[in-house]
Order: structure tokens, then C-alpha cells, then sequence
């Protein structure tokens, strides 16, 4: 076989086209068909790849501290890795790391499209992207990349990923709620060389400056992740001098041919061969909401069901058959976006050793039919929001492994999924005067899915960063015109289960030293739950309504020392805001896109939490008395849905199990679902009707006569599971 | 290469392992002769003697019918509620309640935690034998019930775990 040291006269694009074609005819990464280099000498294979990894991880963690943003320094939200010259992760660092495999479609998109020509690829270049169509998932995540030469020749290159918190969009903040095509999402910088000799260009600085609302966090985060790129960069350079190109070129390869092998056989360690099959499903509101173009207008309902097939050798194939169009709104995504979410997944969900790099990606294949929100077929589609389709998508698919995880005994690996959760997003004039704009990444610390064996994790987990953080309240105080009233956990926003889903919660603010705040949500679904249980749990309830007060009596109250609204409080009709405050109070369902806010204004948002896990009546009834006192769930909650009778001690604020009435309650629970209940199969014999006469709300009608459009495998199993005539259309 | 004795995977499963002995097996490589003993267990605690081939769920096992006919591969709550091969979806012989009323929602949402019932369903698979709820599904009015699981058990008996797969007569 080949070694790479041997391709010094051909062009990367060509060195690209060759690893491709030796992959296809050998099926390992680049031709690499034994580890000879792992075999030989194991310790100074793993040596290397230990180095390689601490020096992504240090990179990020000095950029952290130059970087502007509080998106970057207090929650993370930043990723840097290792390529080959052909754009293969070798190695990355924590944080983001949907992005590795973005960043890789970036490269070998400048490749592909024959950058080495024009603009071309020098030493000391920097290049730019966040167009999601050459690679990355959204408009705010731009990355940066320098190439890697020892000597004369290409050996690699370095990326840094960062979320900028504002983009330039037709709404204030990162994720740009409101864009309907790409000419709306924002600044976009498309694979654009932007700095040489080490250095960004000045003109690529100036352009930021003048086309964001808050350019600093762009431009400080762009140099913190240039400083990323070439403290790495100088690092594998000293360490190719150590350990010699050639080694490094062929061992650097080994690594992503063994993650791939990796992979199969974890695939075969922990899940079961078959087909597994799940959905779940987003509502889009835009009805009534200011901003909306003609094009857009109109509320939608996506289902997104997803097929995966585990193959007998380990390769795993996920099938989004039968999901809906493309359409005028932020949230679709690209199949650069849908690798990350399956990167990301992989990487937690079973590439939690070894080396975690491009191989997993190797092992597994997609299918995203063109002209569905997967795979929009041409360029000018939004995807400013892309991830509120993309996390439940990928939340199926941790459901899907966990069921194989179930059935193999490896309980404690299930997870129901990470969640979608609506993120706050604002511009308009700071408390200090200027214009601003800000995403609040608050949002990193959603409830997570139930696991098998244990409770969600409660106000700490987003799938898209391992490591995620809500950030200190006072440091997103110093970025917005708004101060906190409370931070609290939101009771019941964790799906029912044996074990229950992890919980959210809630931010309640004060407007604060401003005259005009627009605030634009982004990333919720509305009047459908996105985030599904397992295996008798319930799913989380999504957070679809927003409270603000105006012309508040806030003032007065605070003068007055009468109590403030913290929270929404535990009682789901009426939140504290509506029951404390005076003023012109509104409940906004959907996304929050509303005329300004002002000082003295109130404004609560919640997050979501994550699905449940077994049936909720074997829900151990202590650990119920505990959710109780310490605020998860409801009282209410607790007697209904998982049959545990308490008795509330007033004095001590105490809630003990009524061990007996419970095991009463629990069997009257059992007897009461069977009595309600109908055998499946009549079921179906009276919802066919309603089939027939296709009685349903125009949004779900209109989600049919999609999908059944562009999935004629969708449209055959729907006429075949209702029994309808072949010509039946919705 | 790591491997646990019958007690420790029974608590494992269960959840009731400490949370240090947890996490420490969760960061470990796994266990290899994790299958069988988690059959054992499971085996242990339902209340039929036909052998488990596959656990697909929360006490939903395919089994291997000891009665006739004989060894056909049947889907089996762990009360021994029959629900018919597993190349069928088993949820079409469960019993189902659907909460599409605000009366139904409010039980387990209420409130401003609520769905619109025109837009979404909560679908709830019971099981006729002993009540327990078995799986839930939250879709839009008229789609199709899921099928979960279809395993390949051929492939995973022969090539995955090397041991033969009990025959079933045609
Ligand atoms: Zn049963």
C-alpha cells in the first residue's frame, strides 16, 4: 500500500480524489488497510495521538480567555481540531463538536473548487466560512482555518469554530428567527481568504464592523480563534520535527482508519442488528407575527420520522424518507448541518473512548432526500436556525441506538436524547446607550433525556456541547439591557418516566435602562411536544409560550416591597407575572417576535427538558417525595401521573410517602387504563374513517399532502397501515 | 477485558448500583459477556419459562414459545401477555388510550405544559395483561403507529454472538 509520503508531486485535489477513490476500492480510510504503525509500536502511535489531542484542547482553552463573547468564554460555545491536508478530523478538543465534521466539508470544499490555483493556499493564510452550504450548520457558527506546511508542503490544517452572538440578520442575535432566504440571514463569509501573513485583513475587519449590530464579538472571537489555529499550528509543526513527516503523515491516517474500524465494531458491541424506526414531530407559528414575508406566511407542522438500518458488518444507515419540503423559514439545514448532528451523536453516544475522529463518520451513511428540509435543493434556503429541526432529528436517533442499547443489556448507555430549546435573542439600544445585539446562551443548560437506568440531568445538557454551561447571570447582565428577577427550575418540565426526564428552567427579567429591546426567539416548536420518551415514558412538554408585562407597576412594587415575580411559579394557569404585577400583560404563543420592549417591561422565557424513561408508576415514590420538595414536579403531578399519595407536613415543608395508599393508588391506576382503553386494532378501525374523511386542521393536512408528495414509500405506507384505496390523496 | 458478576448487572440495570460503581463501568470498556447474563436476569423476573431471544423494551421480550408452536418467535410482556411474532408490530394487539381532550392533556400537562390535540395525539400503548404502560407516542392526528424494533436475529445470533438461534418450525 501506498504511503502518503509518497504523493508530495501530486496537488491536494488530486492527493483527495485519490484517498476517495482508494476508500472505494479498499473500503478503509485513504487505503489504509492494516494499522501497521499501531502494531509495530503502540505506545508511540498512542503517544502521538495523546499529544495531538492536549494540543487542541490547550488551543481552546487559550482562546477562551481572549475571545470577547461571553458565548465563548463562560459557556464554551467553541471547538478546535486537527485535519489532514485533504480535510479529515484527525483530533479535536471539547466543546462544539457537531463542527468537526463541518469544518471538514469546508476544506475539501476550497479544495474541490480549486483553491490551490485561486485564491490560492499559502503559509500564513487564513481562510473563513459560514455558509452552511460549503460547510458549517448555521450562519453564526464561522469558522476559521489555517493551512499547516512543513517545508513546501501542505501536512494539514488547524480550524477553530466559534457561535458569534450577533450575525447581522434581518432580527438581532445569532440565530436570525425571522430570515425566510438566505438574503436575510445575515453577513455571510463564503470560503473567503481573509487573512495572510498571520493576520486578518484589515478590510475583512472593517466589513464586520460595519454590518453588525455588536461587531466586537465577532471580530475578538475571530482573533481568538486565529490565535487557536496557530498555536496549534506551531505545536504540530515542532511535533512533525520530532517524530518525522512521514511518520506523522502515515500514523495521523491510522488514527481516523481506526476510529472507523472503531466504530464498526462498537456498532456490533452494543446494538443489535435490524431496522429501528421513530419520529417526532415540530409546529411552526408565524400567524399574526410581525415581519412574516408573503412567501412564509403561514403556520406549519413538520414530522420528522427516521429509519435507521444496522448492518450486519456495523455500518449504520439512517433514512429521513418521508420527512417534509424545504420551506421559507430558518430552520432548515443542510447536509453539512445533518453530519454535524450525526457527528455529534456519535461522538456521545458511542465514540466515548479511543479516538474520536472522522472514522466514525466513515462508518456511517445518510440518506437525505433532495428538496426536504434535510437537503434543500438550492443554495438561497434559510438555515439561520437550522437546529430546531436538527436537534430532534438527532434526539430520534439516540432514541433509535438506545432501544438497541436495551436489547443488547447495555441499560446504562440508553439515553431518550438530548432536547430542542428555544434560545433568547435580542438587539436594540444597550444599557449603556449603543446599539447591541446579543444570542443569550443561557439555553446550554436544557433538561436532558432520561437515561436507562437514572434521571435526566436537570438544567445542564445540550446535545450540540458536552460541556455546556447557562453562564453567570451577572456577566449577561453586562451585556444586556435587562436584569435577572429569577432563575429557577421549571416544575414539571421533565417528561414523566420510571426515571423522568431531566428538568428545565425558567429566566424572568426586568427591562432595564432602555427605549427600545426587540427580542427574537428562535428554536421552538409550538402546540406539538418535539421531545419524545421511551419505552412507557412521557415526553417533556415543550415550552411554547412566552409572558411579558408592559408598562409594568414594577416601580412601585419594588417601593412598595411587595413580593416580585421570580418565576412563573408552580401553578400551571395562572404565572406569577399574571398574578403578581399590574400592567399590559400577554401571553405570546410561538416564537416571541413582537414590537420592542422598554425599561420597566417583564419578560419570562423557559427552556425545555427531556423525556421520560418507563412507565411512571414505577417510579420509586421516594424519589418523587424528593422531586416534590425540591421543586421538579408538582404535587399534582406526582398523585396523577405517577400514583404516589403524599402527605404534606405544612409546618416543616416536608412531603412523606403514604406507602400504602400508594400501592392502592397504583393499582387503581392499572385498573382505571384498562377500563379507558380500546384494543388497538378498533382503534384503528374508527380513526380510519377520520382518515377517510381526511378530517383534519389545515396544517395537518397540508404536512400529509407534503410528505405523501415527496415520499412515495411514506404515501404507500400510509394507504397500506389505514387501508385506503391506491388512489387515496390527502 | 471487563466482566460482572450477575448481581452487580441485576443493580446496574435496576439503577440501584452507587452512582461511583455506575460511572466507573460506564467510563470502562464494556463487558463483553454482558448478553446472557443480562437474559439470566431478565429471565429470572417474568413470569413464563419460554427462553428470551431478545429483550425489545421495557418488559417486551421476543421469545422463543416453549407451547405450540413450538418455538415460534413470539413478542411477550413479562406478565406473559402474548402479542404475536415479532415480524409484526406488537402495538397492534396492545390497548390504547389517546389523550386528544383538554380534560385528558391536562392530566399529565397542564395548563400552560398543554399540546394542541388538533395538532398532536398522546398515544398510550397498554399492555390487555397487567396494565403497564409500555411505550408512548406523541404524533399528529392519523399517522401511522410506529413499528420500533424489527431486529435481524439471524445475524445477531449467528455472526454477532456465534451461538445457534433455537429453530423455529414453519
Ligand atoms: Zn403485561
Amino acid at each position: 500500500m501506498t504511503d502518503a509520503s509518497e504523493n508530495e508531486t501530486m496537488t491536494i485535489k488530486e492527493q483527495l480524489l485519490e484517498y476517495d477513490r482508494r476508500f472505494r476500492e479498499t473500503g478503509c480510510y485513504a487505503g489504509i488497510t492494516e494499522l501497521k504503525y499501531r502494531e509495530d509500536d503502540p505506545l508511540r502511535y498512542e503517544s502521538l495521538h495523546t499529544k495531538l489531542r492536549s494540543m487542541t484542547i490547550s488551543a481552546r482553552e487559550m482562546a477562551r480567555s481572549i475571545s470577547a463573547s461571553p458565548g465563548v468564554r463562560e459557556v464554551g460555545e467553541m471547538v478546535v481540531a486537527l485535519y489532514t491536508p485533504e480535510g479529515d478530523a484527525i483530533s479535536l478538543s471539547t466543546g462544539i463538536m457537531v463542527h468537526v465534521h463541518t469544518m471538514s466539508r469546508f476544506i475539501k470544499w476550497m479544495i474541490q473548487n480549486g483553491y490551490e490555483e485561486s485564491p490560492g493556499i499559502c503559509p500564513g493564510d487564513i481562510f473563513a466560512n459560514n455558509d452552511a452550504f460549503i460547510g458549517t450548520v448555521q450562519v453564526p457558527d464561522v469558522m476559521v482555518v489555517v493551512p499547516i506546511f512543513h517545508d513546501d508542503e501542505l501536512v494539514g490544517w488547524a480550524g477553530t469554530v466559534a457561535h458569534e452572538l450577533e450575525v447581522g440578520g434581518i432580527t438581532p442575535g445569532g440565530d436570525v428567527y425571522l430570515a425566510q432566504e438566505r438574503f436575510t440571514e445575515g453577513l455571510f463569509v463564503t470560503a473567503e481568504k481573509v487573512g495572510f501573513n498571520d493576520e486578518l485583513r484589515r478590510d475583512y475587519l472593517i466589513r464586520l464592523e460595519r454590518n453588525l449590530r455588536m461587531p466586537i464579538y465577532w471580530m475578538f472571537d475571530d482573533k481568538a480563534k486565529v490565535a487557536a489555529n496557530l498555536e496549534l499550528r506551531d505545536q504540530v509543526k515542532e511535533l512533525i520535527d520530532d517524530v518525522g513527516l512521514d511518520y506523522y503523515k502515515r500514523a495521523t491516517r491510522e488514527f481516523i482508519e481506526e476510529g472507523r474500524r472503531a466504530q464498526l465494531s462498537r456498532v456490533k458491541q452494543l446494538m443489535v442488528p435490524g431496522r429501528y424506526r421513530g419520529h417526532t414531530f415540530y409546529g411552526h407559528l408565524t400567524e399574526g407575527k410581525p415581519g412574516i414575508l408573503p412567501l412564509s406566511d403561514g403556520n406549519l407542522l413538520y414530522s420528522i420520522p427516521l429509519e435507521l438500518e444496522v448492518r450486519g458488518d456495523g455500518q449504520m444507515h439512517l433514512d429521513f424518507d418521508g420527512t417534509g419540503s424545504w420551506g421559507y423559514h430558518s430552520m432548515n439545514c443542510t447536509p453539512a448541518g445533518m453530519d454535524g448532528g450525526l457527528f455529534v451523536t456519535l461522538t456521545q453516544s458511542m465514540n466515548y473512548e479511543g479516538k474520536v475522529n472522522d472514522g466514525a463518520w466513515l462508518a456511517t451513511d445518510m440518506n437525505l432526500p433532495s428538496g426536504t428540509w434535510t437537503n434543500p435543493d438550492r443554495h438561497t434556503v434559510a438555515t439561520a436556525t437550522s437546529w430546531a429541526l436538527l436537534l430532534p432529528a438527532f434526539g430520534i436517533f439516540q432514541r433509535l441506538l438506545s432501544r438497541g442499547f436495551v436489547s443488547r443489556g447495555f441499560k446504562e448507555e440508553a439515553f431518550v436524547g438530548q432536547v430542542n430549546s428555544p434560545m433568547v435573542e435580542m438587539g436594540g439600544q444597550s444599557q449603556y446607550g449603543d446599539q447591541f445585539g446579543m444570542a443569550l446562551f443561557e439555553c446550554s443548560a436544557a433538561g436532558s433525556g432520561a437515561l436507562g437506568i437514572k434521571d435526566g440531568i436537570d438544567t445542564g445538557y445540550v446535545g450540540w456541547n458536552p460541556e455546556s454551561d447557562m453562564g453567570n447571570m451577572e456577566v449577561w447582565e453586562q451585556g444586556i439591557p435587562m436584569l435577572y428577577l429569577g432563575r429557577s427550575i421549571t416544575a414539571d418540565s421533565g417528561g414523566p418516566g420510571r426515571h423522568r426526564g431531566g428538568t428545565s428552567f425558567t429566566s424572568t427579567w426586568l427591562v432595564h435602562n432602555t427605549d427600545e429591546l426587540t427580542i427574537a426567539t428562535s428554536e421552538h416548536s409550538s402546540r406539538v411536544f418535539d421531545n419524545a420518551g421511551m419505552c412507557g415514558g412521557y415526553p417533556a412538554p415543550t415550552a411554547h409560550r412566552h409572558f411579558t408585562v408592559r408598562d409594568s407597576n414594577i416601580q412601585q412594587m419594588v417601593e412598595e416591597r411587595k413580593p416580585l415575580p421570580h418565576e412563573l411559579g408552580s401553578d400551571p394557569h395562572m404565572s406569577d407575572m399574571e398574578r403578581l404585577v399590574e400592567g399590559d400583560k400577554n401571553v405570546i404563543e410561538g416564537p416571541h417576535i413582537d414590537k420592542p420592549l422598554q425599561s420597566g417591561d417583564l419578560f419570562a422565557h423557559s427552556y425545555n427538558g427531556g423525556g421520560g424513561y418507563g412507565d411512571p408508576i414505577e417510579r420509586d415514590p421516594l424519589d418523587i417525595a424528593r422531586d416534590v420538595e425540591n421543586g421538579y414536579v408538582t404535587a399534582e403531578i406526582a398523585e396523577r401521573t405517577h400514583a404516589v399519595v403524599l402527605d404534606h407536613d405544612e409546618e416543616r415543608d416536608t412531603w412523606r410517602v403514604d406507602e400504602e395508599a400508594t400501592v392502592a393508588r397504583r393499582k387503581e391506576i392499572r385498573g382505571s387504563r384498562l377500563s379507558k382503553a380500546v384494543p388497538v386494532e378498533d382503534w384503528i378501525e374508527s380513526e380510519r374513517d377520520r382518515v377517510l374523511e381526511r378530517d383534519f386542521v389545515d396544517e395537518v393536512r397540508k404536512m400529509y399532502q407534503d410528505t405523501m408528495g415527496i415520499s412515495s414509500r411514506f404515501a404507500e405506507e400510509f394507504r397500506e397501515f389505514w387501508r385506503l384505496p391506491e388512489d387515496f390523496a390527502m | 477485558m471487563a466482566s460482572y458478576n450477575h448481581d452487580t448487572i441485576r443493580d446496574l440495570i435496576d439503577g440501584r448500583l452507587p452512582w461511583q460503581s455506575t460511572r466507573s463501568i460506564m467510563s470502562q470498556y464494556k463487558d463483553d459477556d454482558r448478553f446472557f447474563k443480562y437474559i439470566d436476569i431478565l429471565q429470572e423476573r417474568v413470569t413464563f419459562n419460554d427462553p428470551i431471544l431478545l429483550p425489545i423494551g421495557e418488559h417486551l421480550y421476543i421469545v422463543a414459545k416453549q407451547g405450540e408452536p413450538q418455538g415460534e418467535r413470539v413478542v411477550k410482556c413479562g406478565c406473559s401477555y402474548e402479542f404475536g411474532h415479532y415480524t409484526r408490530n406488537w402495538k397492534l394487539k396492545a390497548m390504547i388510550n389517546v389523550r386528544d381532550d383538554e380534560e385528558e392533556i391536562a392530566e399529565i400537562y397542564p395548563g400552560r405544559h398543554s399540546y394542541d390535540p388538533d395538532w398532536m395525539e398522546i398515544r398510550e400503548f397498554i399492555c390487555p395483561g397487567c396494565a403497564t404502560l409500555l411505550e408512548v407516542e406523541a404524533a399528529a392526528p392519523g399517522y401511522p403507529i410506529v413499528f420500533d424494533f424489527l431486529p435481524d436475529l439471524e445475524t445477531f445470533y449467528r455472526d454477532w454472538l456465534g451461538r445457534e438461534l433455537p429453530k423455529e418450525s414453519k
